[in-house]
């Protein structure tokens, strides 16, 4: 089996943490993490990280007007009635 | 993590009549909830200077077209579906070549030695939880232009997937993309994220 290295997690942590990996891989990494505390701090960095940004939820930057676009829809959808 | 997303398909059902019916309020709702990743969808796919008229586009029909969704998707997924397809219309495929290799680094190499170790140590975050972090305006800021700064393809995944809880399959679909190619734009948006607010930290 493939000993990982820090640099492996960086590189694997995204998909460690969506659970989208092969057993092994995911074995190995764990392995690596049980015995690296920067991995681990890495990880729960990268997990807060995570969760904060989708919290907060930033948006495209747009110059739409939503409200008047609505309102375009709105009359849009009682025109064939 | 992602039950906050879950809309029920009774609630939706509801939705459809009240649009059907033409009340301004859930014409409000629908719009002030899905353009933000109709166009983030858009840019990623035919790039800035189309993607406010393709948005557009997709609402039209996707309105001319509400009496006869059936449910089988989300509204979302839907409405994505409605977009993705008008954005693709709108350029040649063939002329698409999505390169991810751009010299990318998931992390700085000079943070490992030749084995792969790291040299210097990751330390907890002082603000650890996302709660002390959101109570942070600056931090929210730099978070705000950080995601700004992204490639669109890269928002368009991260906002799919980690904003609106879009399944990571109905993500590659939509922006018509292989799951590898989704995750690696995934990686990136998220390591980059990582990166501002670790450099914020003062880690």
């Amino acid at each position: 089996m493939k000993f990982f290295e820090c640099k492996d997690v960086a590189e694997e942590a995204n998909n460690y943490l969506d659970g989208d990996l092969p057993l092994r891989t995911r074995i190995g990494l764990f392995l690596h993490i049980m015995f690296c505390s920067c991995c681990r701090n890495y990880l729960q960095q990268l997990r807060e990280a995570i969760k904060t940004v989708s919290i907060i939820k930033p948006k495209e930057k747009s110059s739409t007007d939503e409200k008047a676009l609505a309102d375009k829809l709105m009359n849009l959808s009682q025109e064939d009635k | 993590m992602k039950n906050f997303f879950k809309s029920t398909k009774n609630d939706e059902k509801k939705l459809i009549a009240r649009l059907i019916k033409g009340e301004a309020e859930a014409f409000n709702f629908v719009v002030s909830e899905y353009n933000n990743v109709m166009l983030s969808v858009a840019r990623a796919i035919v790039g800035e200077a189309f993607a406010d008229e393709v948005v557009q586009e997709a609402w039209i029909s996707a309105i001319k077209a509400l009496p006869k969704f059936e449910g089988r998707s989300s509204l979302k997924t839907w409405l994505l579906n409605i977009v993705s397809n008008g954005a693709k219309t709108r350029i040649k495929r063939e002329s698409r070549q999505l390169s991810l290799d751009d010299g990318w680094e998931s992390v700085d190499s000079s943070k490992f030695d030749h084995t792969g170790h790291r040299y210097d140590d990751v330390l907890p975050w002082e603000q650890e939880s996302p709660e002390a972090l959101l109570a942070n305006d600056q931090l929210q800021d730099i978070i705000d232009s950080c995601f700004q700064s992204l490639p669109p393809l890269q928002r368009a995944t991260l906002t799919m997937y980690d904003l609106e809880g879009i399944k990571m399959e109905e993500v590659c679909n939509i922006l018509d993309i292989s799951s590898s190619n989704a995750r690696v734009l995934l990686h990136r948006a998220r390591t980059t994220l990582h990166h501002a607010i670790e450099k914020y930290q003062g880690n």
